[in-house]
């Protein structure tokens, strides 16, 4: 078997001022696989990515990409990479062909070669007819499709992608879905960060979850998720007193139960078919919820178990004894 | 699994001489898109143009009688010419810096530092273009030099050397702008950082030989100055001739202070952009 294609162990990264950005982080991405990096804004996902991707120096801990120190040996790590970072990075004084033409050539492609793999990736993102035309001119879209193809040039084995569907409208998140699977499919590697579910949920072969700097929670979405223990009833009410009260109500009914804000989350096996008992219990005490929902349990049920946190809208939960 | 292209070229990895003219080819092409992003912005660069060429008339016409004191050589063309020369170099800084701030804020330069090419090839590119928008201006300004009456001693060849110099102290004024252009991260402070030049242009034989300087302190202020050497040895050539004295000390304090600057946009560029 290969070679992982990413080691990183205990990996800090502490910025002046002693703010620790990453804190002891440790994981492996193996060859061929999508490896995602979920988590909150500041929790350390983007110092991560430019730490991997030499545009950063670890404070301590080691890392190696494609096989290569990133610290003693980063031209061979960025050979074997491609890079987008969460905002785009294009001088829109030149046209498409001429900042392709260019990262070409500085990957040691001929002039002749580099214009040909410009036309190329230029079709590729579908580009063409805006190929000449600076960059200045181009759409937000275009540019993110053309900051994508900047990174493929020289034919990278690992692509890392630091949020890239943030801010895009859903067709464009589709999209480069799509163009992730692709390119994963011809056997390119992907490290990609996201504070997106969906996202991490969908493309992820495997997933390491952030918070603060350091990984809560570790493997595929679907371990992640059956290791919550069953499926979820939310129940939601009025106000909080009456969650605090339903609490009581509902010991002893379940494995686990967890608040947040005015909503009660009840884990446990089938749990569809303990629905009316979880009512009759409420109805006893004279609570009555405002909604009940049963659901398949979710990331953001990850989160929260691991952080305390829902992920989803950032408000701080109360975490079950 | 598709084969990939990426891998770092063995053959180039054994071989240092490769190596070596990688970075010469990169540093070509990293000045080729800085010199084509300058050229695309008009109004970047012709208004410092136009006043290197107006400053040229202006000393002739206020100060041209004063050749005819003794001193001077009898030509003030020739004596002033190095000073619209000199201080014209303080475009293409400023230019150069300016460059290197649209890289960090359009964040372009990450996609640089993204590739094989060092640190120093991708500082270079915008610190050449800025010598060569100046060399541009120096080729001008000489034209009209020459079209007001200008003989110089040494003739074309006199002329190229002239060039030269302005070439190599362009490159070290641009280089201090995109240090602190890198330090910085900002167009105004890179600005700034080009006014620190003219205490250097000025505390000099700017105006008149050393002999006829007023006070004591500015005649020690231009003999520590490196831009009092690159103005006699220009002078030297448009008015006396070969002296090899005057040149020697003039490549000397150009190279010289190029290297310093150079070097200082180098580190500015390692500290600051990718290993804080």
């Amino acid at each position: 078997m290969a070679e992982s294609s990413i080691v990183v162990d205990q990996l800090v990264k502490r910025y002046a001022g002693n703010i620790t950005a990453v804190d002891g982080v440790s994981f492996t991405v193996e060859p061929g696989e999508i490896f995602g990096c979920l988590g909150p804004n500041g929790a350390g996902k983007s110092t991560t990515v430019q730490v991997l991707t030499t545009l950063l120096m670890p404070t301590s801990g080691r890392v190696l990409v494609a096989g290569h120190d990133v610290v003693r040996e980063p031209v061979a790590v960025r050979w074997a990479i491609g890079v987008a970072l969460q905002d785009v990075g294009l001088d829109p004084l030149l046209t498409a062909r001429e900042i392709l033409e260019l990262q070409a050539r500085l990957f040691r492609m001929s002039a002749r070669a580099a214009r040909r793999r410009a036309d190329e990736l230029v079709e590729l993102v579908g580009l063409a007819d805006a190929a000449d035309r600076r960059i200045g001119t181009y759409s937000g879209g275009m540019r993110r499709r053309l900051d994508l193809a900047l990174a493929l040039v020289h034919n990278p084995r690992i692509l890392f992608l630091d949020e890239p569907t943030t801010g895009l409208d859903p067709a464009s998140r589709a999209e480069v879905w799509e163009e992730v699977r692709r390119l994963n499919a011809e056997g390119v590697t992907v490290f990609l960060t996201t504070q997106y579910l969906e996202e991490a949920d969908r493309l992820a072969h495997r997933l390491a979850i952030i918070d603060h700097g350091k990984i809560v929670a570790e493997g595929t979405p679907a371990e992640l998720k059956a290791s919550i223990g069953g499926e979820a009833i939310s129940v939601s009410f009025a106000d909080r007193a009456q969650v605090a009260r339903a609490r009581e109500a509902l010991a002893g009914f379940a494995e686990r139960i967890e608040t947040t804000g005015a909503t009660l989350v009840v884990y446990r096996e089938r749990a569809a078919a303990a629905v009316p008992d979880l009512v009759r219990l409420l109805d006893d005490a004279g609570l009555a919820p405002e909604s009940i929902m049963v659901a398949q349990p979710t990331l953001d049920d990850v989160f929260l178990r691991a952080t305390g946190s829902r992920l989803a809208n950032g408000a701080t939960a109360e975490r079950a004894a | 699994m598709k084969e990939s292209a990426a891998t770092m070229p063995a053959a180039e990895a054994r071989q240092r001489g490769m190596a070596a003219a990688g970075q010469f080819v990169d540093i070509l092409l990293l000045t080729r898109r800085s010199v084509r992003t300058t050229l695309r912005v008009p109004a970047a660069f012709l208004p410092s143009l136009a006043i290197s060429v107006f400053f040229l008339f202006v000393y002739d016409a206020g100060l041209g009688n004063i050749a005819k004191l003794p001193g001077f050589g009898g030509d003030y063309l020739g004596f002033i010419l190095p000073v619209a020369i000199v201080s014209a170099a303080v475009s293409g800084a400023g230019s150069a810096g300016q460059a290197l701030v649209r890289d960090l804020e359009s964040r372009y330069l990450y996609k640089l530092l993204l590739t094989p090419a060092s640190r120093a090839a991708i500082v270079l590119g915008p610190i050449i273009a800025g010598a060569l928008e100046l060399g541009v201006q120096v080729v001008i300004i000489i034209v009209l030099g020459v079209a007001l009456g200008m003989r110089p001693a040494t003739g074309l060849a006199g002329l190229l050397v002239v060039l030269l110099l302005a070439l190599l102290w362009g490159v070290a004024f641009a280089g201090y702008a995109a240090g602190v252009a890198l330090r910085t991260r900002n167009a105004q402070a890179a600005q700034a950082a080009t006014f620190a030049f003219f205490p250097l242009i000025f505390l000099s034989t700017t105006f008149v030989p050393k002999e006829l300087l007023a006070a004591e302190w500015l005649k020690v202020a231009a003999t520590i100055n490196p831009t009092t050497y690159v103005l006699d040895a220009m002078r030297a050539l448009l008015l006396h001739g070969w002296q090899g004295r005057q040149l020697l000390a003039g490549f000397v304090a150009s190279v010289l202070f190029a290297l310093v600057t150079s070097t200082f946009a180098t580190l500015s560029a390692r500290r600051v952009l990718s290993r804080t």
